[in-house]
């Protein structure tokens, strides 16, 4: 300590120095423009040079909240992405259901537009719901159908929702013929690959080829004639050997279905009850 | 001693206003400017303590300073020479007379005086000019203009030496 204060006190002299030095040198930069500017110039180089490395470090600490960021500005986007898809899709189906109605006879039949938001493929019995319901006019045994075919028959209806029997239901049943005959079977979805069907009981006699575009017959009170269901793929016998069995490749994909219409027809009440009369 | 102060605040005026009236308006061929002031360091007594010393040149230099529009510069050079000065002093004095005496060609012979002058007065302009510059990258110029100004303010020197006399 002595030795210290020793040392200090002999070389005072540099504190001095040191003072004077920094007050000339703190009058200089302030109140001379010219080094005022070189000094402040190369400090800025060197401060910046500090700085950059520090952002650099320091950015990595909000990584983070970027990534936060980015994932919610990520969510507004795809929900703004979802909402337009939606009015897209909106717009297709209404030219979609202009077509279609194009195609068919106004007077015999109706349209309504819905949209799936369940549906299953691989089920042993599949079964799909729609977004509307009984008070949008949908009822039960009305037929449902695509731009790419028939998708199936409407089962049951609550005031808002109906559930549709899939065409991949083991209980579904629907009368097909083959473009350019009038030979009818019926088509059944024997279970496995969402792609295939098979059409049954179509007389030996009948004439086609494979590749050929099976089609609703128009015989049952659901669909009306000519809906496409897929295209011949091949052909066995049927057990009993009196008929043709046929796999026929189904034109739509039911993996991604999304909006569908439902057919009502014009009198099928009537049909039915005059139908029923005869059975009992 | 009052005499001594009174003789030397004479001094201090008078080399102020002889510089910053004078001797700031000489650029010889737009280098050389005497910077006779530090006249007044380099005549302090050779056991002048330097802490002393450094405040006379500091508030000299900022005297000139204020006069001439450049604070700090001169206040920083003479402050910076008043530092050395006792080292300069002892490297050029024969050891045997170095005690209390005042630097002249008289006191310390014409070979040393003259190399402790040039050598304080070079130190002197070399730092000024270095802080006006603030750069290197035009160093041919600055020793140009510190050779110039050595030359020019030992000159005035040896003339203010000889007058005295």
């Amino acid at each position: 300590m002595r030795n210290l204060l020793n040392f200090l006190i002999k070389y005072n002299y540099w504190f001095l120095f040191v003072l004077l030095e920094v007050a000339s040198f703190v009058l200089l930069f302030k109140h001379n423009r010219y080094q005022q500017s070189v000094f402040f110039t190369s400090a800025n180089v060197v401060s910046g040079a500090v700085y950059e490395v520090s952002g650099g470090i320091t950015s990595y600490f909000h990584l983070k909240k970027a990534n936060q960021e980015l994932l919610d500005r990520n969510m507004l986007l795809e929900q703004q992405l979802d909402n337009l898809e939606k009015a897209l899709r909106d717009h297709q189906v209404d030219s979609m259901a202009i077509n279609s109605i194009k195609e068919l006879p106004v007077t015999e039949y109706r349209l309504y537009k819905a949209r799936v938001i369940k549906n299953s493929i691989n089920l042993s019995d599949n079964f799909i719901t729609l977004d509307k319901g009984s008070s949008s006019g949908i009822r039960p045994e009305m037929g449902v159908i695509d731009g790419n075919g028939v998708v199936g028959i409407v089962y049951e209806t609550s005031p808002s929702y109906s559930v549709v029997l899939s065409l991949l239901n083991s209980k579904s049943n629907i009368s097909c013929k083959i473009v350019g005959s009038q030979y009818f079977g019926y088509l059944k979805w024997e279970h496995g690959d969402s792609r295939y069907a098979y059409l049954k009981d179509l007389p030996r006699h009948a004439e086609f080829n494979l590749g050929d575009t099976v089609v609703t017959s128009g015989y049952s009170s659901m669909f009306p004639e000519g809906i496409i269901v897929g295209t011949v793929d091949d052909m066995t016998d049927s057990n009993d050997g009196l008929s043709y069995l046929l796999k026929v490749k189904l034109s739509n994909d039911f993996g991604r279905l999304s909006d569908v219409r439902v057919i009502e027809r014009i009198g099928q009440g009537e049909q039915k009850v005059l139908e029923s009369k005869i059975v009992r | 001693m009052i005499l001594t102060y009174i003789h030397r605040i004479g001094w201090f005026i008078s080399l102020i206003l002889l510089q910053v009236l004078l001797l700031n308006n000489i650029h010889i061929a737009g280098y050389a400017t005497p910077f006779l002031y530090i006249y007044f360091i380099l005549k302090f007594g050779s056991d002048t303590s330097r802490n002393e010393l450094m405040l006379w040149a500091f508030f000299m230099g900022l005297l000139i300073d204020i006069f001439s529009n450049t604070p700090g510069m001169n206040a920083a050079a003479s402050v910076f020479l008043a530092f050395i000065r006792p080292s300069l002093l002892r490297l050029f004095t024969p050891r045997d007379i170095l005690d209390g005496i005042e630097p002249s060609f008289k006191s310390m012979g014409v070979s040393s005086f003259l190399k402790y002058m040039v050598v304080s007065v070079f130190v002197q302009s070399a730092v000024l000019l270095t802080i006006e510059f603030f750069s290197f990258s035009n160093i041919l110029l600055l020793l140009l203009r510190v050779f110039a100004c050595t030359l020019l303010t030992v000159s005035c020197m040896i003339a203010v030496e000889g007058i005295r006399k």
